[in-house]
């Protein structure tokens, strides 16, 4: 096997097989199983990383099992996936590193860490698939991950949000299964890399879309993503930010993005249920006290952003929603760290009774204005640079209600995230006593994402070039 | 029959007679006969199904049809796995301690008789003597609940095997000849086929009875219910999935031959096989007794195997074998499991259990892998063989029988949460702070049975290669 091969299996086999080896870790003691939950992290990081140079050089790295039937376990690296398998990857990687302070006063630890490097595991195994049927298997396995992890408290109300979350996210995947099963029987095979280009049925595309959007928590499935707040805001932060939301979006791209050729009337009404979505939650985000709930409605509504670009059929657009999904993870997994950070020394999650935590905890405060701002997309900022390639493909040849309804949206985020800034940092403080900074590993964690989120802006010539090329390269049916 | 089988058959029979007088004075020596003679059994069975010299030439040197190997290898299995469970669960001063041993061999070798048997008499035979030895294991403990579900097992079963009976005897009466063969041969002819068809439906309609399919329901979850804990294993397990599940899919398949002038019979069983799946997954919803809630996911998932034998197809054969191993090994699980929190916990009623997985790790966990298995999440080998049965279903065209068997996995999945919630994770219950992990002999049948479930998820290639085998030489 070449080089890049086994660093593509070594990318999806050493979570998947690693995260059971936690428990085993867990025994001998638990500085061991810390660092062997990171090192996990960290080295699928660095196995998805190093196959950027390889696909950047315009080649694909391909590796086969054999199954009956057409089933075949295929991981192919081409750009879209490497570039999807190395952000979600970094993003995890640097969540893990803050649960290390974060989880552990709480019970249940070692399956958290094994949780949370199985779902690292499967959603590179996802990423990697080529195999339709494989991406589904995969796409259960996150499912699973997830229940165990929004369920990390075990109270009746922690435990019956998580059954709603894998319970709708799993009557999605079963839509998406059907959808599966005729593009099978269409086309006769599930290899995304044989069907590139061909001709996708509506019903079946109505069905996999179904599946797409109720793990990316769009309208009208969105409602277990606030609810999955109950979880530590590490998981709401790898939900929201590096896995699981970005799941559905990573499914759209690939999908119909770069195999299926859509059809028109389908790409359209994606539109207008992303458009509803983005209103529908950022006037959620602008109402509700609860921070963390405030930040999972302005996810659901920024995911909308993300599939304007792509169903745009616009090349500018879909370059733009890639950027989109690189600044995204990166500044709302900032966010969440924040909030978890906030959350954990005020021990609140109302707003109002924060207020004026900028004297006491200014590093946290600096990193939550600089994620806030990227999202927002205001210049210099990397999540400028998407959203607004983003909106000037729709603009080439979007309709106008559909761009109206996304400028209201991005209007309300900047007005949700302002209000959410001043009502934690600014003001009168609220009945608190000034709580203490987090730990060093937190706030360095959330600094760096923060940081990583102005640095993308300036060198924004990096992301930008490797998406263009990407969108070039791959892309289907765009303009 | 099937001859080169025929030892698997024999020696438990002759263990069966041998421990009464053997363990008349030390009664652990049945526990070490029985359980020795299984093992055994169980090795040499492996020894000819996963040589690596039969796994590299695709299967193709097994013997006979190569499902009667299967099936014998599933007893076996199931069946070590409730004797090895029961000599460390079964109390020391229990009387029958001997009889309960014998019953169970007898039981397997009656099992083994029934999937090796060529003739529909030498079936009827077996499945009679399995009726009576279940009928008898049920009450091993003497307690109420044990004889109402013996009882109902009695009173529902025997008509069945009367229905079964008069069956047979129109065979009998139009075809000369009982073989399974000879059934094949008249069933591809042109010969009238009234009375046939007429007897093929009573006999199924017998068989759909013993396989406890909607709405011939009413005795399953009673007798798992009331039964002696590792029985229950055993029952749900194994026995009902030979007596009556194993018999539908023959005759099903026989069926096929008929060339579409049965075509009526298999739609129903079909029809009656979704109307299972639906029935069995909501009323599972609705249950607050753990054996209970497993006794209907069990009636839901028998209604996968005979949606799958109606439609007869090679496939459809395929996922039914499939999918009857997979049931074989996550019913033996979870009801060993929910033996073992019997134990530890004193009950099985949901209501007062809950927070076990601290208490009780590896049977928490084993269940959920048993569980996930069950609603067919992948990669663990229950979906494998849910996406056969929905792929044949498709194929043939039945497009909204193969959405609506798809979508009840949700509902599965639910009365799955429903369960983990009130058992294990979820808040700590008085019950849990007393009880602990049972000990490591009562752990490792659910144990081995996961490592199966995970095993035929991961390995899946080639047991698709050896139900291709099976699916061959059995309709081919």
């Amino acid at each position: 096997m070449d080089l890049p091969i086994q660093m593509l299996v070594t990318a999806v086999a050493v979570p998947v097989f690693g995260a059971f080896l936690i428990p085993i870790a867990a025994r001998v003691s638990v500085p061991v199983r810390n660092a062997f939950a990171v090192l996990l992290g960290l080295f699928t990081f660095f196995a998805a990383a190093s196959l950027l140079k390889l696909v950047i050089g315009g080649q694909t790295a391909t590796w086969t099992l054999a199954f009956p039937r057409g089933f075949d376990l295929i991981l192919h690296a081409d750009m879209l996936s490497v570039f999807m398998a190395s952000v979600s990857a970094f993003v995890s990687a640097i969540i893990l590193i803050y649960s290390l302070d974060y989880i552990s006063h709480y019970e249940n630890q070692t399956e958290y860490y094994a949780m949370v490097v199985l779902f690292l595991g499967s959603m590179m195994g996802l990423v990697f698939s080529a195999n339709l049927l494989w991406m589904y298997v995969f796409w259960e396995m996150t499912g699973f991950a997830s229940w165990r992890l929004v369920g990390f408290f075990r109270s009746d109300k922690d435990v019956a949000k998580a059954n709603k979350t894998i319970l709708v996210t799993v009557f999605g995947a079963l839509c998406m299964l059907v959808g599966i099963i005729m593009v099978y029987f269409d086309h006769g095979t599930l290899d995304l890399r044989s069907l590139h280009g061909s001709a996708i049925s509506m019903v079946a595309a109505g069905f996999i879309l179904v599946g797409i959007l109720s793990k990316s928590a769009t309208l009208p499935f969105s409602t277990w993503l606030p609810d999955a707040g109950v979880a530590p805001s590490t998981v709401t932060s790898l939900l929201h930010a590096a896995v699981l939301v970005k799941i559905g979006v990573y499914a759209y791209a690939r999908i119909f993005g770069v195999t299926f050729a859509a059809p028109e009337a389908f790409s359209s009404a994606v539109l207008y249920i992303a458009g509803a979505s983005a209103l529908v939650s950022a006037g959620a985000a602008l109402i509700d006290t609860d921070i963390k709930r405030i930040i999972a409605y302005s996810t659901v509504s920024q995911i909308a952003f993300i599939f304007l670009g792509l169903a745009s059929g616009n090349k500018t657009a879909f370059a733009g929603a890639l950027l989109y999904i690189l600044m995204h993870s990166i500044a709302k997994g900032g966010l969440f760290l924040c909030a978890g950070i906030i959350e954990q020394n005020t021990h609140t999650k109302d707003i109002n009774k924060m207020g004026g935590l900028f004297s006491s905890m200014p590093v946290t405060g600096a990193a939550f204005a600089l994620c806030s701002l990227s999202v927002m997309g205001i210049p210099p900022f990397g999540g400028f640079f998407s959203k607004f390639l983003v909106f000037s493909g729709a603009a080439q040849n979007g309709s106008l209600p559909v761009l109206l309804m996304f400028l209201v949206g991005a209007v309300m985020t900047l007005l949700y995230l302002v209000r959410l800034f001043y009502k934690i940092f600014l003001g009168e403080p609220a009945g608190h006593s000034s709580p203490k900074e987090g730990s060093v590993t937190m706030v360095a964690s959330v600094m760096a994402l923060a940081l990583i989120g102005l640095a993308l802006g300036a060198l924004i010539y990096y992301p930008s070039a490797y998406a263009e090329l990407l969108t070039n390269n791959l892309g289907v049916n765009l303009q | 029959m099937d001859k080169g089988l025929l030892a698997y058959l024999l020696i438990p029979l002759f263990t069966a007679v041998l421990i009464p007088f053997i363990a008349r004075n030390r009664p652990r020596l049945a526990d070490i006969f029985a359980n020795v003679t299984l093992l055994a059994g169980l090795v040499n069975l492996l020894w000819l199904a996963l040589r690596p010299s039969v796994i590299a030439g695709g299967f193709a040197d097994i013997p006979g049809d190569a499902l009667s190997l299967l099936l014998v290898a599933a007893v076996y299995l199931v069946g070590l796995c409730v004797t090895f469970f029961s000599a460390y669960f079964m109390e020391e001063g229990l009387p029958n301690r001997q009889a309960y041993y014998s019953l169970i061999l007898t039981s397997i070798a009656a099992m083994t008789g029934v999937v090796t048997t060529g003739d529909f008499f030498t079936l009827y035979v077996f499945i009679e003597v399995l009726a009576v030895t279940s009928f008898a294991l049920i009450t091993t403990d003497d307690s109420a609940g044990g004889i109402e579900g013996a009882i109902k097992y009695f009173f529902l079963t025997f008509p069945a095997s009367a229905l079964i009976m008069v069956g047979i005897a129109i065979f009998m009466i139009s075809l000369g000849s009982l073989s399974f063969d000879s059934l094949r041969v008249y069933m591809s002819s042109d010969m009238p086929d009234g009375p046939v068809v007429f007897a093929s439906a009573l006999i199924m309609l017998g068989f759909l009875i013993k396989s406890g399919v909607v709405p011939f329901h009413a005795w399953t979850p009673d007798a798992y219910q009331g039964s002696y804990a590792p029985v229950s294993a055993h029952l749900a397990g194994i026995v009902t999935k030979i007596s009556g599940v194993y018999a539908v899919v023959k005759l099903a398949t026989l069926l096929r031959f008929f060339d579409g002038r049965a075509q009526a019979l298999s739609e129903l069983v079909m029809f009656l096989g979704l109307l299972s799946i639906a029935v069995g997954a909501i009323a599972a919803l609705r249950q607050t007794s753990f054996k209970r809630m497993l006794a209907f996911s069990s009636i839901s998932q028998v209604g996968y195997i005979v949606l799958a034998a109606g439609l007869g197809t090679p496939l459809a054969i395929m996922g039914a074998v499939f999918h009857l191993i997979n049931h074989a090994t996550f019913k033996t699980t979870l009801f060993l499991n929910s033996a073992s929190l019997e134990k530890a916990a004193g009950t099985t009623d949901m209501d007062k259990l809950g927070g076990m997985e601290h208490a009780m790790p590896w049977t928490s966990w084993t269940s959920v892998i048993a569980l996930l298995s069950t609603a067919g999440v992948p990669p663990l080998s229950g979906f494998w063989s849910k996406l056969l049965i929905i792929l044949a279903l498709w194929e043939s065209g039945l497009k909204t029988y193969a959405v609506l068997a798809l979508l009840f996995s949700i509902v599965t999945l639910a009365y799955f949460m429903i369960m983990q919630r009130k058992v294990f994770f979820g808040r700590k219950s008085p019950a849990a702070e007393r009880s602990s992990e049972v000990s490591a002999p009562l752990l490792a049948p659910a144990v081995l049975m996961c490592g199966v479930i995970v095993a035929l998820g991961l390995l899946f290639p080639y047991f698709y290669q050896y139900v291709k085998v099976v699916a061959e030489r059995i309709i081919l």
